[in-house]
């Protein structure tokens, strides 16, 4: 799970061909974000602004595709024309920050009146050439000739599941607004550019069946997401292994090693255990590749996420002890959803409730990252337990993971100032499910103990309650507090 | 072995005059009783457990002692094949044996059988805590030259510290600004005529400078009076996790009046000395007659140290008397300690040859210290937070060793398990593996093939039986392995664990 900022490109001044030609006009926009982030360890406040540029793409009808890392986090996002300094704000229609795709809509329609804009292309395959596109200050067009080296899945920048990727060879001269760049193919739309390295030279690409599959979920106004299955799975080519889950002579299918019971595999009955044979009619060989029109062997990953939208439906044709079977159900991403610690939260304020100097949040990947790339080994170790096996440890949605992330020195947390990373079970007796149930507990209590039952060592904290209203003044002033809650 | 920013070295010393004037007198003194001690040492490779490990010498230094013993630091004798002491003032090397060696507290005895060695030694009288500020000196044979070496400083600080030898466990130590450097190690501190410390660990120098540790001579005592059955015994522990009653409002709802006295009981810890004496909450007041302060100190000759301090004074079958505050009423208890094995598995391995379990190129191992020590760089989320969580969690009451798949050697027989490797065991042929020695039943069990199931959704690992049992020896000549599996503890004791054993009624 890497930041999308790491992927914020580096760009080498190399060779490029091409010039503007009259064709390219009306087909890219500049984009300007400012982007502030929340601060983790101090959910009260924002951490320090700063400027991304990037290109967008125009598309027929004058709204604005961007890659999602460029506008992730944003304060405010504007568009400014090529050939002018014409500027106008625009609004984020739709966002996904799995695929790293966003669709901006200019506040001012008119505003991109006159800008034909660009069809989407053709999927392409390896060894197609292809065109990446910049913009030189004056507003012309700069052409880089590219290649694809691949297209296959490959993890995206959230890391949080396999997509469609094209990998490119391209050389790159460095220009402003370079954040986000269209990869082109006689004229018409082939990938968007979120990845490069200046030193091999190869930078990745969100291929078109990302973008296709992204633009007709958003254009109802009402934006999905790509389905998952919610399983964990391996290969099954060791013939010891598949004798022993009695697998189908012929070959083909993987192992499903977890089944999240919410998901789509789970809702249609799949098990852990079970060997799937084949997803809505395409089979699967031992390594978990389906046989891709375009592609050849991919992976799986792509048939259930690029292919089907979250209500189609579904149909698997599995083998269970050896006798095989077809269920079936339709897609959804509740296994990536409804769960009880989320990943992905960005533009999204962290939850935060002060009592008296404790500070308490729900636990988000986010927070978890903040922790920087060793997260995993420097966060509170609990922590990081309940999120890596969230399926084990916290399977249950509504249960989130409430803990105590600091103490403010307060006059009544004397003792108590070197705590962190305690995860709440009870207050007063009372199982906490979430930020908000602990803020009304507390609420309830007027006089006498507030006891603080958490799962690790010391166990409680005790505050008086009668202590609070005085105290919580006290420490919101201090310490300069805009609110001791978010909810 | 030795992690993080506290590196302990080997280092070599010998106690200086600690008042001024009689520094002649110390150092002659010191010439006759201190010695050069130089090891040839082997460590074992986990990473390779049966193979008979690397050989590699160092120099340390010890001093005479009663008995024709020779006093050191673990470190400096431990895994010793061959060891020689040479004294400054007699050119010979003599041949020497280990006697006793303690990693806990990172002491050993050393004997020389030749009694020419002894000619012209006294002995070396062991003195008691030195005060704040005064002065000491520090003998031995540090890097920098080859003869022996003083250097003198004051004594900065007497607290708690971690002895990081054994990994795991903390003792009185007591910090001196002299220099100390590698192969200062074992050497005496001296204060008067009389040792009042043994050198043992520093910081590296980018860490800290003038900082240097030497066991005082409370541990010294304690571990002399140990060995005196000829068996040195683990430090006792009372096994339990405590807080400061320093908050106002926990004082409160303990009904404890704002004394300033008590701590309160947050953990016990299973099968330690106080399961099922002490309970969550508890605050104790009093341990032995010594009143605990709310941050958990008491005072021992005057000097606050840690409660525990009063713990570590005592051995195996030893009691503690408590005073105990409990639902509002002043109980007292009596607790009997032993040692904790069920953090053993913190501890490094010196002595003890790795155990481990060959099957079909699969290498079964405990997870140790060591092992972890090797595995850290590639060891998966599971396995670390297994490692990290195992006491925290009281894991060891349902697996008191966790055996882990910690190599698969590639053999044609094996190509689809390569990638197993670091996984940890959860049963094996439908048997519960809880300690190593679960391993090899549990191959036995089952029929023509072995299925073993791992932590967490990952895949079984599957072998045909004839042929994980056939392709053994092409294996075993391939990697050079002797030994199919070693899985003697050597004396070693676990945790017992208290899961529901097969048999037992409910």
């Amino acid at each position: 799970m890497r930041m999308l900022w790491a992927w914020i490109f580096v760009w080498v001044s190399l060779v490029s061909v091409g010039v503007g030609e009259d064709d390219s006009r009306g087909s890219l926009v500049r984009v300007r974000a400012s982007i502030q982030a929340y601060d983790q360890f101090r959910p009260w406040q924002k951490k320090s602004p700063f400027g991304l540029n990037g290109t967008g793409v125009v598309l027929p009808g004058g709204k604005v595709l961007a890659t999602a890392a460029l506008v992730a986090n944003r304060t405010e996002v504007g568009l400014e024309k090529p050939g002018s300094a014409e500027k106008c704000a625009a609004e984020v229609e739709a966002i996904d920050y799995e695929a790293n795709l966003a669709l901006l809509q200019p506040t001012d329609r008119n505003f991109l009146k006159g800008f034909s804009g660009v069809l989407l292309g053709p999927a392409l395959r390896a060894g197609d050439k292809t065109e990446v596109w910049q913009l030189e200050r004056n507003g012309e067009m700069l052409r880089n000739q590219a290649e694809i080296l691949s297209a296959g899945v490959g993890r995206y920048p959230s890391d949080e599941a396999g997509f469609l990727v094209y990998g490119v060879r391209v050389s790159l001269p460095k220009r402003d607004d370079s954040y986000t760049l269209p990869l082109m193919k006689d004229g018409q739309l082939a990938g968007m550019m979120m990845g490069y390295d200046r030193d091999s030279q190869e930078g990745t690409a969100i291929p078109v069946p990302m973008i296709e599959h992204f633009l007709k979920d958003a254009a109802d106004g009402k934006y999905e997401g790509f389905p998952t299955l919610g399983v964990s799975w391996s290969p099954l080519r060791d013939p010891n292994l598949r004798e022993e889950v009695l697998a189908p002579k012929a070959g083909g299918g993987l192992l499903l090693t977890r089944v999240n019971p919410r998901g789509t595999a789970g809702r249609a009955g799949l098990r852990e255990g079970d060997v799937l044979l084949s997803v809505d009619g395409y089979k699967l060989d031992e390594d978990g590749n389906y046989r891709d029109p375009l592609y050849g062997p991919t992976a799986v990953g792509n048939l259930i996420r690029t292919k089907p939208t979250v209500g189609s439906p579904a149909r698997f044709r599995i083998s269970r002890n050896g006798k095989e079977m077809e269920l079936s159900g339709s897609y959804d991403r509740k296994a990536r959803d409804e769960v009880a610690i989320p990943t992905l939260q960005f533009d999204i304020a962290p939850k935060y409730l002060v009592v008296g100097g404790l500070v308490f949040q729900e636990l988000t990947g986010t927070y978890l990252q903040e922790w920087g790339e060793k997260w995993s080994e420097r966060a509170p170790q609990r922590l990081v337990e309940l999120f890596t096996f969230q399926h084990e440890k916290r399977p249950n949605p509504e249960r989130k993971v409430v803990f105590l992330s600091q103490v403010l020195p307060s006059p009544i947390t004397l003792g108590y100032l070197q705590l962190s990373g305690l995860v709440l079970e009870k207050l007063n007796g009372r199982e906490i499910a979430n930020l908000t149930e602990l803020a009304k507990a507390v609420d309830d209590v007027k006089t006498g103990d507030l006891v603080f039952e958490f799962r690790d060592e010391p166990g409680k904290l005790i505050l008086q309650a009668q202590d609070l209203p005085s105290v919580s003044e006290k420490i919101g002033k201090d310490y300069g507090l805009p609110a001791l809650r978010r909810l | 072995m030795v992690n993080g920013v506290l590196r302990v070295w080997v280092l070599l010393l010998i106690p200086l005059l600690g008042s001024c004037g009689k520094g002649d007198w110390q150092l002659s003194e010191a010439r006759e009783n201190v010695v050069m001690i130089e090891v040839t040492a082997q460590t074992w490779d986990y990473r390779l457990p049966w193979n008979p490990g690397t050989v590699s010498s160092s120099r340390g230094a010890g001093f005479v002692i009663d008995g024709n013993r020779i006093l050191t630091n673990a470190h400096v004798v431990s895994g010793a094949r061959y060891l020689t002491v040479q004294r400054e003032a007699d050119p010979r090397k003599y041949p020497a044996k280990v006697l006793h060696v303690a990693h806990d507290c990172d002491l050993a005895l050393v004997q020389v059988e030749d009694s020419e060695f002894l000619k012209g030694t006294t002995v070396l009288p062991i003195g008691e805590i030195p005060e704040l500020e005064s002065v000491v000196s520090v003998y031995g044979f540090p890097i920098g030259g080859d003869r022996l070496s003083v250097t003198r400083g004051v004594v900065s600080r007497i607290d708690y510290n971690s002895y990081t030898h054994s990994g795991r466990e903390s003792h009185l130590a007591i910090q001196i600004d002299a220099a100390i450097n590698p192969g200062n190690s074992g050497g005496p501190v001296m204060q008067a005529d009389k040792v009042v410390g043994v050198a043992f660990q520093g910081f590296r120098g980018d860490v800290a400078q003038n900082v240097g540790y030497m066991i005082p001579t409370p541990v010294i005592r304690r571990f002399l009076k140990d060995v005196e059955d000829g068996h040195y015994d683990h430090y006792v522990d009372i096994a339990i996790r405590w807080m400061p009653l320093e908050n106002p409002a926990m004082r409160q709802y303990y009904h404890r009046p704002n004394d300033g006295l008590g701590v309160v009981v947050t953990d016990i810890f299973s099968e330690g000395s106080a399961d099922g004496v002490l309970q969550k909450g508890d605050v104790l007041l009093s341990i032995d007659g010594h009143s605990i302060e709310s941050d958990g100190s008491v005072r021992l000759d005057g000097q606050p140290v840690q409660l525990e301090e009063i713990v570590e004074r005592k051995f195996a079958g030893d009691t503690v008397d408590l005073e105990v505050w409990r639902n509002q009423a002043l109980e007292k208890r009596k607790i009997t300690l032993r040692p904790a094995e069920m953090f053993s598995m913190y501890e490094n391995l010196y002595e003890e040859p790795p155990r481990y379990v060959l099957y079909g190129g699969l290498v079964f191992q405990p997870l140790t210290a060591n092992l972890m020590a090797v595995l850290v760089g590639s060891a998966d989320l599971r396995l670390r937070q297994t490692y990290t969580l195992f006491g925290q969690d009281q894991i060891y009451r349902e697996t008191p060793e966790p055996v882990i798949l910690s190599s698969v050697l590639p053999d044609r027989s094996n190509v689809y398990l390569v990638g197993l490797a670091g996984q940890v065991v959860r049963e094996i042929n439908g048997r519960r593996v809880r300690t190593l020695a679960d391993v090899l039943p549990a191959l036995e069990a089952g029929g023509d093939r072995t299925v073993i199931r791992f932590e967490g959704d990952q895949r079984p690992a599957v072998l045909k039986k004839a042929e994980a049992d056939q392709v053994m020896p092409r294996i075993m000549t391939q990697y050079g392995i002797s030994e199919a599996h070693r899985t003697d503890l050597g004396g070693r004791r676990l945790a017992k664990g208290s899961w529901k054993k097969e048999g037992e009624g409910k």
